[in-house]
């Protein structure tokens, strides 16, 4: 391995939770997941030995994350099954109303979920809640205005406590 | 006057409560919202739905599969360095 190959996955190699979530809510399959998330950092490798290096990797790998998932992805990925959300339901007699609703939840449930938002929000939430940009930063990777990203974010989040508030009242039944 | 004050004054429930539950409020801004939060409805309810949400997207996080690391690793390697063609 080269010094310059070694040195790029000791600083990118953190990132891979990053990388692969985000191509998770990019691309339907596991898959193409995985094949998106290596090609992200292929890119990536290319893209730092031959200009500048970044200051934080985050950002940067979940931009080229984004770009090659729009340029190269999308016309492979099929509109999801629609999930019906009930926006906004009530969250009350319970304890501990986040734990119960989430344990009675499993991943792919919650995955299923965050695929039934518009991907905008999906990748708002993604960024933010999943791989902890800013909302600054995660408004710089998606191109939009800040305002823009709160918005896509908290409409997302709103609508996956829906499906919570949901599964509250089943578990409550 | 500051602008996250300026924005908190406007009234805003959605753009509030996703400021407010992604941390990125000042702790002078916190503390003043946390007070109207009491007395809002609004952005009370706005909260409670951004904190529930935010949490089921934590929760949605997927362990890295096993072997995608090496995966990436060698294939790197296999990408030429300085220049970055690929051999």
């Amino acid at each position: 391995m080269t010094n310059d190959q070694d040195s790029f996955l000791r600083a990118t190699m953190g990132a891979m939770d990053l990388v692969y979530n985000l191509s998770r809510r990019l691309v339907r399959s596991r898959e193409e997941a995985e094949d998106l998330a290596q090609d992200t950092y292929l890119a990536a490798f290319r893209a730092r030995t031959e200009r500048r290096r970044p200051q934080r990797v985050e950002p940067w790998l979940a931009t080229i994350c984004l770009n090659l998932a729009r340029s190269r992805y999308r016309s492979r990925s099929r509109r999801p099954r629609e999930v019906a959300l009930e926006e906004g339901a009530a969250v009350v007699g319970e304890e501990d109303p986040e734990g119960a609703a989430l344990a009675s939840l499993d991943r792919d449930a919650l995955h299923l979920a965050m695929w039934s938002l518009p991907e905008e929000q999906r990748v708002a939430i993604t960024l933010v809640d999943l791989a902890g940009l800013s909302t600054a930063e995660a408004a710089r990777v998606m191109g939009t205005p800040r305002g823009t990203v709160l918005s896509r974010l908290h409409r997302g989040r709103r609508a996956l406590a829906g499906l919570l508030g949901s599964a509250v009242q089943e578990v409550g039944r | 006057m500051r602008s996250w004050w300026v924005r908190l004054r406007r009234h805003d429930p959605e753009r509030n409560a996703a400021e407010y539950v992604s941390g990125e409020l000042p702790r002078r801004a916190i503390r003043w919202f946390e007070t109207h939060l009491l007395d809002c409805e609004d952005c009370w309810r706005e909260v409670l739905l951004g904190r529930l949400g935010r949490a089921a997207a934590e929760d949605a996080r997927e362990p890295v599969p096993r072997g995608l690391r090496d995966r990436v690793r060698a294939s790197v390697q296999m990408t030429g360095g300085a220049g970055g063609e690929e051999r």
